[in-house]
């Protein structure tokens, strides 16, 4: 583990061979279907299948059969991870990164079938499933290294006569709760960042995504990562829940909506009886992200910058753009090319190459996207929608450009998590920063400016977590881009970051007394 | 019309490359040596103060910025601000730097500083453009033609992200067809511009762009643009036809080099352009596979029925930052050569496979150094091609003076010539601008003062 980091090369898509490399992969992942996914506890499986993850583009067909864990599934991962703790805790930081360097290689030599996956279970487009891929090799390469330079501790100031050392412990067991929408990246993200600092993991996937994350587990457990160091807890929320309330659990690190991870900080706060240490939560929430287009921007950059964020993966990313604050001297202009931008895009299922916006994950979220928009529409709001739709009964929802809404409506104000963009005219930048300033959310921004004064004065003035300059708001590099949220969209951790496994551990400081009868021994 | 004579065999053997170093030299040197005209005198002043903006990259940043934000920009204020915040980067204010920056904070100052700084964007955006509409160009279009070089126009524009601005490009395209082609008839003989051995050169060439006629340029989903842009180009290669004139699709990025490159072969090999027009692609030879390319190309010319060669206009390539920073941020490995002597060298050798095929396609080299622009002529000179079977072409606002020394000598020239706004030719000139300063470039060698004969040695 020598070698500096680098990002892994994504798929050069605009060749012919690599796209029918991964079309034969999906064809050989289709013939394996429904998988079965099952609890895995200490190495050992149960497959009594409960629930199922489905193709969202055509829900008839069966992605996974998944086994929910119990109570007590749970009860005996979050024990066999505390025994684990102790050997893989204790286990050289550099044979921990070894293996999950094996890992990183597990998950690259099967990169095309992953992204098949991706593509079934979460209709994620190609080009985002195979860039949720690399994201997912890129946390186990980076963390893994980071995970060694932490070990070896920083210095303190030492004077004559005491030893002062300070080196950083693994808090535990941590349980990770994953979110769909990045089914490999963000799974195996969390995952790995408490695995290389020496902790036990639990780990409980989205109900929508369980077939993604047994790919992370079995790579893992090839890599020769301790059985019990490493549990899969497939299930619904009832699952998550227990993994938070056991008092053997020190670390929870989730990903998901902010109504669920105010629920866990919540829980968590409280000791369950006979719990003898404070549960620490790493959340990532949601975000209301706004693009910010000042009058001197290049429109032509603008417009599919703000296409690309707001209907990418048909919106369903956290860092997506849903409002376009418009300077007002050029907003008709922009409105115009984005309204006929809009009409370009294909809706289709995910495994079509060229299709630009995919099915929503699910029927409910095709249904919060129509209650947003009619509510906009019969507010007085105007409303473009893409028309040429796809047949047959995928959750697809219409990419959709809502102009004119009240500052108050939903529109406006609520995380949808769908195809959505609300474009509003601003006086000019400083009103479009005390409207962001406004939102309790602050995740991603994005300006559009060539005035490096403005830059500078956005720069020092927005909440967000990650703001982007003259580009969209996606798609956040690991070692490049650390991500995540501010205010209600997270406790500002930063995944992919020089500091994000200082989550996943505990200092602990040594002074020794070096001086005996006036001597320095 | 068709040819069918040999393909492969050249007409003479193969020069010794010392023989021909020694004449590219002196071809070289007799091309340099001709002053600039008087019409170009302003372009001296212009190249002196990229000479001077080239050696200072703050400055030059400066500038591009200044240049690629004016047309944006409500009014002088706007853009006096713009360059004040420019400026305050420029650590090392020479005595004029130094002016700017004080004209453009001063409140009183500040307007003029605006109004001079459109009015110098403008001047700038005068040398590269030549009109705004092919209209009030085709005075200037006749005047190349009178002076001795063919020309070639290309429609500026915003970049086309929807299909009514698809629509609108494709729309522009045909009606510069036949605005020029009735204006075209009105110029004098020039017989060399006008026939090769091949037959017929038109007078009226028009080069266009497959990312503006469509939307849907998808690099991982080519056929989606390739079906949308066929029905436009169909529809611009009918009109060329009708109306005598010869339709050249330009090269763009890698992004859409396949799809360009598939979807104007398959167009050419219908049935109803079988007779015409006679049309033309690109190939880049700073791109690493472009020889394999080059082979495709000549294995569909030897298929193809067509009544026209296909003329191949030959380039280094113009996106090299955009394919290297794209290909480091991916991971890829780039597909343009990293060393210039590199592009340089693939340059020659394609120059030669050109004209040893010949007349099997029409070569065009497209070329503002000297060295690879005398090469071509000495070994097509050597391999016993007529003079009119090799074109040489420039861009208008770079390549003036080549043009006129190469008409001197005798050559057959011929001048691209872009047409638009100021707003939708500024990333045109940002382009221009940036290839005449950078270091790697011949023209800013030379601008810069560099000797000459070292740049004419063999790459
Ligand atoms: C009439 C005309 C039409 C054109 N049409 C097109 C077109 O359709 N598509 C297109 O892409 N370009 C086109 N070009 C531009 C052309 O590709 C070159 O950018 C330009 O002409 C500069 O090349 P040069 O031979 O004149 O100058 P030189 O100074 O000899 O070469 C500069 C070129 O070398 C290459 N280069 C620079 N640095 C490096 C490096 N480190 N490693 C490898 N290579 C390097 C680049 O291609 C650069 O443009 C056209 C040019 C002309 C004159």
């Amino acid at each position: 583990m020598t070698t500096t980091f680098r990002n892994e090369p994504l798929l050069e898509l605009r060749r012919a061979p690599e796209r029918e490399r991964l079309l034969a992969a999906l064809s050989a992942v289709d013939a394996t279907l429904p998988l079965a996914v099952p609890v895995i506890v200490a190495g050992s499986r149960r497959d009594e299948p409960s629930f199922a993850s489905v193709d969202p583009g055509a829900p008839e067909r069966v992605v996974a059969n998944a086994t929910s864990a119990t109570a007590g599934d749970v009860d005996d991962a979050v024990r066999a991870a505390q025994r684990a703790a102790r050997t893989w805790g204790a286990t050289p930081a550099s044979e921990r990164a070894a293996i999950l360097a094996r890992a990183a290689g597990e998950l690259r030599r099967r990169r095309h079938e992953l992204a098949a996956l991706a593509v079934r279970e979460c209709a994620k487009p190609w080009a985002e499933a195979d860039a949720d891929v690399c994201e997912a090799i890129d946390f186990v390469e980076y963390y893994a290294r980071q995970a060694v330079l932490l070990d070896a501790g920083p210095q303190l100031l030492q004077l004559p006569g005491e030893r002062n050392t300070l080196h950083y412990r693994p808090r535990g067991v941590v349980a990770v709760i994953a979110p769909w929408n990045f089914p490999v990246a963000i799974a195996t993200g969390m995952t790995v960042a408490a695995l290389a600092t020496g902790n036990g993991v639990c780990l409980k996937p989205a109900e929508q995504s369980p077939a993604c994350a047994l790919a992370i587990v079995d790579a893992l457990l090839v890599a020769g990562v301790p059985a019990e160091a490493i549990a899969l807890l497939p299930g619904e929320g009832d699952v998550g829940a227990a993994l938070v309330a056991h008092p053997g659990v020190h670390t929870i690190a989730f990903t998901g909506s902010g109504e669920v991870g105010l629920e866990i900080m919540r829980r968590a706060a409280d000791p369950a009886p006979g719990q003898r240490h404070l549960k620490r939560v790493v959340a990532e929430m949601g975000g209301k992200n706004c693009l910010v287009v000042d009058g001197d921007a290049d429109v032509d950059d603008v417009v599919p910058a703000l296409i690309a964020s707001a209907f990418g993966f048909a919106g369903q990313k956290c860092s997506a753009a849903s409002r376009a604050l418009v300077h007002e001297r050029i907003i008709d202009h922009v409105l115009e090319r984005l309204a006929g931008a809009l009409d370009t895009l294909l809706v289709g299922p995910a495994d079509r190459f060229g299709v630009d916006v995919p099915p929503l994950i699910e029927r409910s979220s095709v249904e919060r996207v129509e209650r947003i928009v009619g509510a906009a529409r019969s507010d007085g709001a105007t409303v473009h929608r893409v028309e040429r739709m796809p047949a047959g009964d995928g959750y697809f929802a219409a990419p959709t450009l809502v102009a004119g809404a009240r500052q108050d409506a939903a529109v406006v104000q609520q995380e949808i998590f769908g195809p959505v963009l609300s474009v509003e005219a601003v006086r000019d930048v400083d009103e479009a920063c005390e409207r962001i300033d406004a939102q309790a959310h602050a995740l991603t921004c994005g300006l559009f400016s060539r005035n490096p004064r403005t830059i500078a004065e956005v720069a020092r003035r927005t909440p967000v977590g990650n703001l982007y300059v003259n580009r969209g708001t996606t798609g956040a590099m690991v070692g490049r881009q650390p991500f995540g949220g501010n205010r209600l969209s997270g406790n500002g951790t930063k995944a992919g970051g020089p500091d994000y496994l200082m989550h996943f551990v505990e200092p602990v400081v040594v002074t020794e007394n070096t001086v005996r009868h006036g001597l320095v021994v | 019309m068709p040819t069918t004579a040999p393909v492969e065999a050249p007409r003479s053997g193969p020069a010794p490359e010392a023989a021909i170093d020694a004449e590219v030299l002196e071809l070289g040197r007799r091309l340099a040596r001709r002053r600039p005209s008087v019409r170009n005198l302003s372009r001296v002043a212009n190249d002196r103060m990229m000479a001077l903006v080239a050696r200072d990259p703050q400055l030059r940043a400066a500038l591009f910025r200044l240049v690629d934000v004016a047309p944006a920009c409500a009014d002088a204020d706007e853009l006096a601000a713009h360059l004040d915040a420019f400026l305050s980067d420029v650590e090392h204010h020479s005595p004029p730097v130094a002016l700017a920056a004080r004209a453009s904070t001063a409140r009183g100052a500040r307007h003029a500083t605006g109004r001079i700084g459109f009015a110098a964007v403008r001047q700038m955006a005068g040398r590269f453009i030549v009109g705004e509409t092919p209209a009030s160009a085709a005075p200037a279009l006749r005047r190349l033609w009178e002076r001795g070089s063919a020309i070639s126009v290309d429609l500026l524009g915003e970049a086309t992200v929807t299909h009514d601005e698809g629509r609108a490009y494709a729309d522009r395209c045909d009606e510069t067809l036949v605005t020029l082609a009735a204006a075209a008839q009105q110029w004098p003989a020039r017989p060399l511009l006008e026939r090769d051995s091949a037959g017929v050169l038109p007078r009226v060439n028009l080069s266009v762009k497959v990312t503006a006629l469509t939307p849907l340029i998808r690099a991982e989903a080519p056929e989606r643009g390739r079906a949308d842009a066929a029905d436009h180009l169909r529809r611009l290669l009918r009109r060329a036809r009708d109306v005598g004139a010869h339709l050249h699709i330009d090269m763009e990025s890698m992004d859409s080099r396949d799809l360009i490159l598939e979807l104007v072969l398959e167009l050419l090999s219908e049935p109803e352009f079988k007779a015409g027009p006679s049309a033309g692609i690109v190939l880049q030879a700073y791109l690493r596979d472009s020889e394999e390319t080059l082979d495709g190309i000549l294995d569909w010319a030897g298929a193809a029925d067509r009544a026209v060669p296909l003329a191949i206009r030959l380039v280094k390539g113009a996106y090299w930052d955009h394919e290297t920073i794209e290909a480091l941020q991916n991971g890829w490995v780039p597909p343009v050569y990293t060393e210039k002597v590199e592009s340089d060298r693939c340059y020659e050798r394609i120059t030669r496979r050109l004209i040893d095929v010949h007349p099997l396609v029409r070569p065009a080299i497209a070329s503002h150094n000297l060295r690879s622009v005398a090469h071509a002529v000495v070994y097509a000179r050597r391999a016993g091609l007529a003079t009119h079977d090799l074109e040489l072409q420039v861009l208008r606002g770079l390549g003036d003076d080549l043009q006129d020394a190469l008409a001197a000598e005798g050559l057959r020239g011929r001048t691209y010539c872009p047409v638009g706004d100021m707003v939708a030719g500024m990333a045109y000139l940002v382009r221009r601008l940036l290839e005449n300063t950078s270091n790697d470039s011949f023209l800013a060698s030379r601008t810069g003062g560099a000797a000459l004969d070292p740049l004419l040695i063999r790459p």
